[in-house]
C-alpha cells in the first residue's frame, strides 16, 4: 500500500523512491532522475514474500541468498531487498515506528541493494575536502561519528556516514547524511544532547541530520583509506612509540601505507557484513573490488588518542591528506599495529 | 584428531575460574595433538573473549549494527543469534560466557544459543573468594564487591553512554546467576566447583574431559594440570608483558589462586551479608560461612 506521494532520494549512486520519509538521505537531483532507474522502497506483506532454500551463510534472523537479502526482525519488522531494485519492510505491529523502521531500512537495507548492485560497501565513515575523499574504517563502536564530526568542525564535508560504497572508479557516492553519536562524545565536543533526537527511542545516542552538518552531495574520488584504531587498544604497540613525550602520546598517528596483501585483508575485514556479501553469492565480487581499491588508494592505520577533547585538539595540528604528517619518529607504528 | 563441530559453553560468575579451565582444555588438547609445539601461548592459544556477548559478532550474526539497539533489545534476540555452523565452524568451540542463563530483559529465553550446543560447564567459586578476587581485578574495595555479589541487577556493562566492544552481560545476584545455569534443562550441565579444581584435580578435570569428550588419560591430565598450575600461568603471564584479558590497572590476571583469602580478608560484617543473602545456593554447594548473628 503505497502512500500517495513517494519522495525520491539519491544513496550510493542508487536513485530511490520511498513512501517513507528519509531524512537520513539526499533528496534526488534533477540529473539523476532523468538518468537512473529507480529503486523503490515499499511497505509490503512478508507472508506474500517465496520461500527461499536454506543457506549456511543465513541465520535466525537473516536470509540470504543471490540477489535476496531478508532481516526478520522481531518487533521491529521484516525487511527484504530484491534484485537490487526493490526494498521492502513491514512493522512488525503497529508500535513500531518511521524512525525504527528507518534505522534499519537505511543502513543494512541499502546496504544490501548496494552490494546486489555490484557496489563495494564497507564498515566507514567518508568525507571529503577540496575536492578529495577520505576514508575511515573501522567497526561500529571504533570512533568513526566521533572523528567525522570533529572533522566537520574542521572544514571538511560528510560524504557518508556507517556504511560507504566506492565505485568501481575509485569514486565514493553521497550516501548515509547522518552521524550518530554516543552521549559521551556529544557532552564531550560540546553538543547540547539534549537538544537531539535519540537515534531510537530510549537510546543515549543522538542523530544529527543533514540540516545539522555540512555535507558533500557530489561523488569523490577516493584519495586516502583510515584504518582507525584507539591508542589504549594497541597497548601492545605503546612500548615502540618513545616514552616521555607527552605530545606524542595525544597526537594523532598514522602508519605507513599498508602492503596491497595487507591492505586488501584489512577492506575484506571491514566489508559491510561479509556473511552478506558470502550469502548473497558476491564475495568473489567484493574481493576484485578491494583488490582493485588496495591497489589504487593508500591505506594507512590511524591512531587516534583515547580521549574525545585529546583527539579533537591533536586534529588542528595535523593534516589527514598529508599521513607522512603523521607519522612519528622511527617509523614508530607498524601497519600490523591493528585490532583485528 | 577426527574433526569435531561440537561446541560448548563455560560458564561462570566472573573471577571464578574459567580463565584456568580453558587454559587446562587448550593444554589437555595440545598435549593430545599429533604436533606439540613447544609452549603454551597464552594470548594466541586460548580463545580469548567471551564470544557470546561480543558486538562485532553479534553483528554479523544479526545483519544490523547493535549499537541501534538497546540493551533490554537485544537481550532476547542474542539467544537466537549463533545458531548457524559459523559459531563453530573457525575451531572456537568452547565459549566463555559470563551473562546469567537467562537475563531480565530475555523474556525468559536464554541469552546464548543452545541449538546445536553440546552441554555447558558451569565453574563456580565461594562467593568470598570471588569478591576478593573481584576486588582485585576491577580494583574496588570489597564492600563495593560485596554489594556487587549480592545485586540482582549486576551487570558486565560497557555503559549506556558509549559504544564498547561487548554488549551488556547480565549476572544478577550471585546465587541467582549459578541457579540459572545448573537448573536450566535445555543444556547438559557438569557443575564443577573451583575448589575441586585446586583440591582435587585429577579427579575433577578428569571429569571435565569426559563429559567434553576430550582425551582423559590420567598421564595427559596429570601432565596438562602441572603446566596450568597457577605457579606456571603466573611465570607465563609474566613473560608475556602483557595478557590480553588484564583490564588497565589490574596488576596480574593470575593472582594467587588460593580458597578461603574471602574469609581472611572479608570482615565479619561483610561476609554475613553475604551468607544471609545467598545462604541457599551456598548451603547447596558446600560452601561455609560465618554463623549469622
Amino acid at each position: 500500500m503505497p502512500a500517495a506521494s513517494p519522495e525520491a532520494y539519491q544513496a550510493f549512486g542508487m536513485l530511490l523512491s520511498s513512501s517513507l520519509a528519509l531524512p537520513e538521505l539526499m533528496p534526488a537531483d534533477a540529473v539523476l532522475t532523468e538518468r537512473e532507474p529507480l529503486v523503490e522502497l515499499v511497505e509490503a506483506d512478508h507472508r506474500q514474500w517465496p520461500a527461499l532454500q536454506p543457506s549456511p551463510h543465513s541465520t535466525p534472523m537473516l536470509q540470504l541468498a543471490p540477489q535476496e537479502w531478508r532481516l526478520e526482525f522481531e518487533g521491529i519488522g521484516w525487511f527484504r531487498a530484491t534484485g537490487g531494485e526493490r526494498l521492502e519492510w513491514q512493522r512488525w505491529d503497529d508500535s513500531v515506528s518511521d524512525r525504527d523502521i528507518r534505522t534499519f531500512a537505511v543502513t543494512s537495507g541499502l546496504g544490501a541493494l548496494a552490494i546486489q548492485r555490484g557496489g563495494l560497501v564497507l564498515h566507514g565513515t567518508a568525507l571529503e575536502r577540496d575536492g578529495e575523499a577520505i576514508l575511515l574504517l573501522g567497526h561500529p563502536a571504533a570512533g568513526k561519528s566521533t572523528l567525522a564530526w570533529c572533522l566537520l568542525q574542521e572544514g571538511w564535508r560528510l560524504l557518508s556516514s556507517e556504511l560507504v560504497a566506492v565505485s568501481s572508479d575509485g569514486l565514493v557516492q553521497p550516501g548515509i547524511h547522518q552521524l550518530k553519536l554516543w552521549h559521551d562524545a556529544a557532552v564531550a565536543v560540546d553538543l547540547n544532547w539534549a537538544q537531539l533526537p535519540p537515534v531510537r527511542k530510549g537510546l543515549k545516542r543522538y542523530a544529527l541530520m543533514a540540516q545539522d552538518l555540512t555535507c558533500m552531495p557530489q561523488p569523490t574520488p577516493l584519495r586516502l583509506i583510515y584504518s582507525l584504531n584507539r591508542a589504549k587498544e594497541d597497548s601492545g604497540k605503546e612500548n615502540d612509540i618513545e616514552v616521555g613525550d607527552d605530545k606524542e602520546k595525544i597526537s594523532l598517528k598514522a602508519s605507513r601505507n599498508f602492503s596491497q596483501t595487507n591492505a586488501l585483508l584489512r577492506l575484506r575485514n571491514q566489508a559491510f557484513h561479509a556473511r552478506m556479501y558470502r550469502g548473497m553469492d558476491a564475495e568473489a565480487q567484493m574481493f576484485m573490488q578491494a583488490a582493485g581499491l588496495a591497489r589504487t588508494v593508500p591505506l594507512h592505520a590511524l591512531i587516534v588518542p583515547d580521549g574525545i577533547r585529546a583527539m579533537a585538539e591533536s586534529l588542528k595540528k595535523v593534516n589527514l591528506m598529508q599521513p607522512e604528517s603523521m607519522q612519528q619518529r622511527k617509523e614508530a607504528i607498524e601497519e600490523d599495529a591493528s585490532n583485528d | 584428531m577426527t574433526e569435531d563441530h561440537s561446541y560448548w559453553y563455560l560458564a561462570s560468575y566472573p573471577k571464578s575460574g574459567n580463565t584456568w579451565c580453558r587454559v587446562f582444555i587448550t593444554e589437555l588438547m595440545r598435549l593430545a595433538g599429533d604436533n606439540l609445539r613447544e609452549e603454551l601461548n597464552l594470548n594466541q592459544d586460548i580463545e580469548t573473549g567471551a564470544i557470546a556477548s561480543s558486538r562485532l559478532w553479534l553483528d554479523d550474526q544479526l545483519g544490523v549494527n547493535s549499537c541501534d539497539l538497546s540493551f533490554c533489545e537485544l537481550d532476547p534476540l542474542r539467544g537466537r543469534a549463533g545458531a548457524s555452523a559459523w559459531l563453530f565452524a573457525e575451531g572456537e568451540r568452547f565459549h566463555k560466557v559470563h551473562d546469567a542463563f537467562q537475563s531480565r530483559d530475555s523474556r525468559g529465553r536464554p541469552v546464548v544459543s543452545t541449538t546445536g550446543c553440546s552441554g555447558v560447564v558451569y565453574i563456580l567459586r565461594h562467593p568470598e573468594d570471588v569478591a576478593v578476587s573481584l576486588g582485585h581485578f576491577f580494583s574496588w574495595p570489597l564492600d563495593r564487591c560485596v554489594d556487587f555479589l549480592l545485586d540482582p541487577s549486576a551487570a558486565l556493562m560497557p555503559g549506556e553512554h558509549f559504544g564498547g566492544h561487548q554488549v551488556r552481560q547480565h549476572m544478577g545476584r550471585w546465587d541467582q546467576h549459578v541457579r540459572s545455569w545448573v537448573d536450566q534443562t535445555q543444556l547438559p550441565v557438569l557443575i564443577m566447583r573451583y575448589e575441586d579444581m585446586l583440591a582435587k584435580g585429577s579427579e575433577t578435570f578428569t571429569e571435565l574431559a569426559t563429559f567434553l569428550g576430550l582425551p582423559s588419560e590420567a598421564h595427559l591430565i596429570d601432565q596438562a594440570l602441572e603446566n596450568t598450575s597457577i605457579e606456571k600461568l603466573k611465570k607465563l603471564e609474566e613473560d608475556l608483558d602483557g595478557f590480553a584479558e588484564k583490564p588497565a590497572g589490574c596488576e596480574r590476571f593470575f593472582r594467587s589462586g588460593r580458597t578461603g583469602e574471602g574469609a581472611d580478608r572479608l570482615s565479619n560484617v561483610q561476609r554475613q551479608r553475604l551468607v544471609k543473602g545467598l545462604s541457599e545456593v551456598m548451603k547447596r554447594f558446600q560452601y561455609e560461612g560465618p554463623e549469622v548473628d
